[in-house]
């Protein structure tokens, strides 16, 4: 299964690579969505899940998964809003524009699997 | 009238302990034991503004050492295998979910710069007021997190 993290921070970018190579997923990453976008454009087969941080240069992560969702080939991508952004409304704006699910930085990697669990992504239990 | 709080060092106590569960001390064995404050013989301090309806900044600094064990830490490499620019992104981004979570509780047309780091002298803040610090050590090496206000830019003298 394939799956891309976006994310302005390399350090980010490491963790979350990381987290999700131990699960099994084959990973690429892009630093801003629009990156991302362009990246997309050209992967066949599309990922099954992005990590989507929200404050990014060039193209947030809301403009990313409204853009994604308009495209038919990435309909079936799951995308997960992280980030630090908690208030309720930015929540419901996420959810809104196309995310599947939220997670907050900070998270643990069992908070994460958790979260990919739920969303039918990894067998529940997998560990790190 | 807002309903947001002003940030405390104990809010940015239980946001530091959030952060060393999830990436600096997983397993529970090195934590940031807070107490008294301690001036780092070298430091590197990281920031991010905040703007909007509320105007400051929220600075985590510590000994370089500190910071290399951190880069370590989040980036699951060992020590001496840290480079200058993963110190430097672990720091801004340490800064950057610090800064996230302390945004939460302030008006909600606050906003977030992107994360910058220096190292040696720490960043200064003319014009603001520090609101409140965390102090402590961490792998017995200084590491503080603090706040620091802005006064309304009406309150500015003009240059």
């Amino acid at each position: 299964m394939h799956a891309i993290v976006i994310d302005d921070s390399r350090a980010m970018r490491m963790i979350l690579r990381r987290l999700l190579g131990q699960l099994g997923f084959e990973v690429v990453d892009a630093e801003d969505g629009r990156a991302a976008l362009e990246l997309l454009s050209g992967m066949d087969p599309v990922p099954a899940l992005a990590l989507v941080d929200w404050n990014m240069p060039a193209m947030n992560g809301l403009e990313f998964i409204t853009a994604a969702r308009e495209d038919p080939r990435l309909h079936e991508m799951t995308m997960v809003m992280v980030t630090t952004e908690s208030e309720q409304g930015q929540v419901a704006r996420a959810i809104a524009a196309g995310a599947h699910a939220y997670v907050l930085k900070p998270f643990t990697t069992e908070a994460m699997i958790e979260k990919l669990a739920l969303l039918g992504l990894v067998l529940t239990g997998a560990k790190r | 009238m807002s309903d947001h709080v002003t940030p405390t060092a104990d809010n940015l106590r239980q946001i530091a302990e959030q952060v060393w569960a999830a990436y600096l001390d997983p397993e529970g064995v090195r934590p940031l034991l807070v107490g008294e404050s301690r001036q780092a013989a070298s430091a590197v301090s990281a920031s991010v503004s905040l703007t909007g309806a509320w105007y400051g900044h929220v600075v985590v600094t510590c000994s370089s050492v500190a910071a290399r064990h951190a880069a370590a830490a989040f980036l699951a490499m060992a020590a001496d295998e840290v480079s200058d620019e993963d110190l430097t992104d672990v720091m801004g981004e340490l800064a950057n979910i610090v800064g996230g979570n302390v945004k939460s509780m302030l008006p909600a047309a606050t906003a977030i710069s992107l994360p910058h780091v220096v190292a040696g002298a720490g960043n200064r803040f003319p014009t603001t007021r520090q609101i409140c610090e965390l102090f402590g050590t961490w792998l017995d090496e200084p590491f503080s997190i603090s706040m620091w206000q802005g006064r309304e830019l009406a309150e500015v003298p003009a240059a």
